[in-house]
């Protein structure tokens, strides 16, 4: 009897286990499939990309990579896609997190109706927008200025800062910093010395978040620069009805900065979990 | 100093920073054509490279263009120079908002040409920029199909039919391709060619039994289509894998296929019908809007780029053909010596039956289009009955008809007020 249980014990737990790691590996192949696709394609010649059964291994033919080595503007559009994203960040941060500590910490008229309308800026299409932005950028001067698209990206961003920062504020006991401020804390203090180091990682989530949007964004970049574009909107435009092998190639290049990045912040975000950093 | 007087200080540098005006010297080419990376590229350098003053070439998706476009006239001021676009995206702006072109002195050598150019009022527009045309291309595999006594270069839509079927059964997957994706051009393939090939008409003759006749012959061909052209846009990408063997599609959006691999495919003129060979040109244009910085720098390039020899360079980077009188070189790239004979041979052809592109329908044009595009998804992807669909969809069309006042264009016979749908 003790043996039967023992062993359909183990069997379940056996099978969690299973469970357990094919969903891991199904997780990690999603993410990692295309992106080992998209590097295989990169780097094979035009035929291969074209060619039915597909390889697998790359052929390290640099051919598509160097035509866009040669492709005038690439540099000149990466740099403004990180003034951007990193202006997009830092705006995001800056008024998201006070916005997430007030919703969190207290209580005041039209707390609700706070939280739905910064919802409401994600509610309406960017090309709807974008007219009356252009025309407004164009008044003031701010047209055209990596300045001004990043506002207009912060806008997109806030609402994630905002409802990110909500929930970890949330989550930290405000016991905590009620015993900074009797240990001699100003609100300011307390918070700086013991709430921001617990929320660094949700801050770290939520600038990738913001970096993401903006690194991403083609419309409002397409219309609102025009010499300080971004890689973005300089790249996405042109591929979509480029040849596949350039497709890939341009999309490779779209996408390493910001895997870079991701990786360059992963121990900030890592350590939301409780692992430690590394 | 106190954090927030910081932080204010903080931003204010940065916003200084970024905002530093760039000093414009360039004229601004801002253009929905020769969008895809090469062509882009060999615009930018082979094409107006030897424009003096410096031209900055940004190729856009349509969105973006006419929303800049759009911003710039409300803000009264703007940094665009010249504008490159379609006829029919021309045709959707308000006129006052283009500077008249007549005093430029230059203009295409065909007066239909430079007819549209007018958008309707009495002075150019635009300046007619290049041309195209659609056509038939199949991978030379497919040729051994063809029905007995068919000859290619003056292929009927019966013996089309009959080819892909024929291809259909030897090789067991239907190999027609059609550029029905999101972003193919499958409206244009009804406007220009299977109506005037079936009721020597578009607008009079849409829910005419003829056009009856017209989709139930398409309704044959599309058994024989790959049914993944629902996600083709540019049928050289299908030519080129092989998923496609006998295609329909704009010359330029075949182009790679013959150059990369040119022994492999052949290109010919477009089947005919009972009304004869129908086929229509694709017309860009260039403009200069009210707001551009620096007028005379923007005329200055378009004449350049109605020169004999940037019209043959814009031909080599985009496969788009001259609309002025240039003698060909016979050292062009093997997709415009593919294209230039097939649509010759299309022009040239005793039942050709050539059509216009649709005038006067403001900013309705895509109306227009939606119209055609909902018919094929209605009647052939829906299997929804024919008369029942055109009887519908002939309300939505005289609707734009009536709304834009837009009299007739050939095929259809001439109109005196807007054209009556029949």
């Amino acid at each position: 009897m003790s043996d039967a249980a023992s062993v359909s014990g183990h069997s379940t737990n056996k099978a969690g286990r299973f469970v357990y790691v094919s969903g891991v590996v199904l997780l990690c192949a999603w993410v990692l499939i295309p992106l080992y696709l998209l590097l295989v394609n990169t780097l094979s010649s035009p035929e291969a990309v074209n060619s039915f059964p597909k390889s697998f291994l790359p052929g390290f033919d640099l051919g598509s990579l160097e035509f866009f080595a040669g492709f005038s503007g690439m540099l000149v559009a990466l740099k403004n896609s990180i003034i951007v994203a990193a202006i997009t960040m830092v705006l995001s941060i800056l008024i998201g997190a006070p916005a997430g500590y007030a919703l969190s910490r207290f209580e005041f008229r039209g707390k609700e109706v706070f939280r739905l309308l910064i919802l409401l800026t994600r509610a309406f299409p960017l090309p709807l927008l974008a007219l009356p932005l252009a025309v407004l950028f164009i008044r003031t001067g701010l047209d055209d200025t990596a300045f001004g698209l990043a506002l207009v990206h912060t806008t997109l961003a806030v609402p994630f800062a905002v409802l990110i920062t909500f929930s970890l504020f949330s989550g930290i006991p405000l016991e905590l910093e009620e015993a900074a401020w009797t240990l001699g804390c100003t609100r300011l203090t307390a918070f700086t010395k013991v709430v921001l180091p617990l929320i660094l990682p949700g801050i770290t989530a939520s600038a990738i978040f913001a970096f993401v949007i903006s690194w991403n964004e083609v419309f409002a970049a397409a219309v609102l620069t025009i010499e300080n574009r971004t890689l973005t909107a300089f790249l996405l435009q042109t591929l979509s009805e480029s040849p596949l092998h350039l497709k890939f190639a341009g999309g490779f290049i779209l996408v390493v900065p910001a895997l870079v990045f991701i990786f360059a912040v992963r121990k900030y975000l890592f350590a939301m979990w409780g692992i430690a950093n590394r | 100093m106190s954090f927030k007087t910081k932080l204010a200080g903080a931003m204010t540098g940065v916003a200084v920073l970024t905002s530093a005006v760039a000093v414009q010297a360039e004229v601004l080419f801002w253009s929905t054509q020769a969008r895809p990376a090469e062509e882009a590229q060999a615009m930018r350098v082979e094409v107006l490279g030897g424009f003096g003053p410096g031209v900055d070439y940004q190729p856009n998706e349509a969105g973006p263009w006419l929303t800049r476009f759009k911003a710039e006239i409300e803000a009264g001021s703007g940094s665009i120079g010249v504008l490159g676009s379609l006829h029919g995206d021309f045709s959707s702006l308000d006129a006052d908002t283009l500077m008249d072109l007549d005093g430029l002195g230059v203009m295409s050598s065909s007066e239909t040409f430079n007819n549209l150019a007018k958008l309707g009022t009495d002075s150019m527009q635009y300046v007619p920029w290049m041309q195209a045309s659609y056509i038939m291309a199949a991978n030379k595999e497919a040729l051994q199909y063809l029905p007995e006594g068919a000859n290619i270069d003056a292929l009927s839509y019966d013996e089309l039919i009959q080819w892909t079927a024929n291809v259909h059964e030897a090789v067991g997957q239907p190999k027609f391709g059609f550029p029905a994706g999101p972003k193919g051009l499958k409206h244009r393939f009804f406007q220009g060619y299977l109506y005037p090939s079936y009721t020597n008409g578009v607008v009079r003759t849409f829910a005419s039994p003829e056009a009856v006749t017209a989709w139930e012959k398409f309704k044959e061909l599309w058994a024989h289509t790959n049914p993944a052209s629902t996600n083709y846009n540019f049928l050289q990408e299908q030519l080129l894998s092989g998923d496609a063997w006998i295609v329909f599609d704009h010359t330029s959006r075949l182009a790679q296929a013959f150059n990369e691999r040119p022994d492999d495919f052949v290109a010919f003129p477009a089947p005919a019908g009972p009304t004869g060979r129908g086929f229509m040109p694709v017309l860009a244009g260039v403009a200069i809007p009210e707001t551009a910085p620096d007028k005379d720098a923007a005329m200055a390039l378009v004449k350049y780029l109605l020169k004999p020899e940037t019209q043959l360079a814009t031909l080599r980077a985009t496969s788009f053909f001259p609309v002025v009188d240039v003698d060909l070189p016979d050292d062009l790239p093997p997709a415009v010596r593919a294209a230039g004979d097939a649509v010759a041979k299309m022009s040239a052809s005793p039942d050709a039956n050539p059509g216009l592109l649709p005038a006067g329908l403001g900013s309705k044009g895509g109306d227009f289009n939606r119209v055609f595009v909902d018919t094929f998804e209605r009647i052939v992807l829906a299997g929804q009955p024919i008369d029942r669909v055109l009887a519908d969809q002939k309300r939505a069309l005289a609707k734009i008809m009536d709304d834009t006042g837009a009299p007739c264009w050939a095929p259809d016979a001439p109109s005196d007020g807007a054209c009556p749908v029949e």
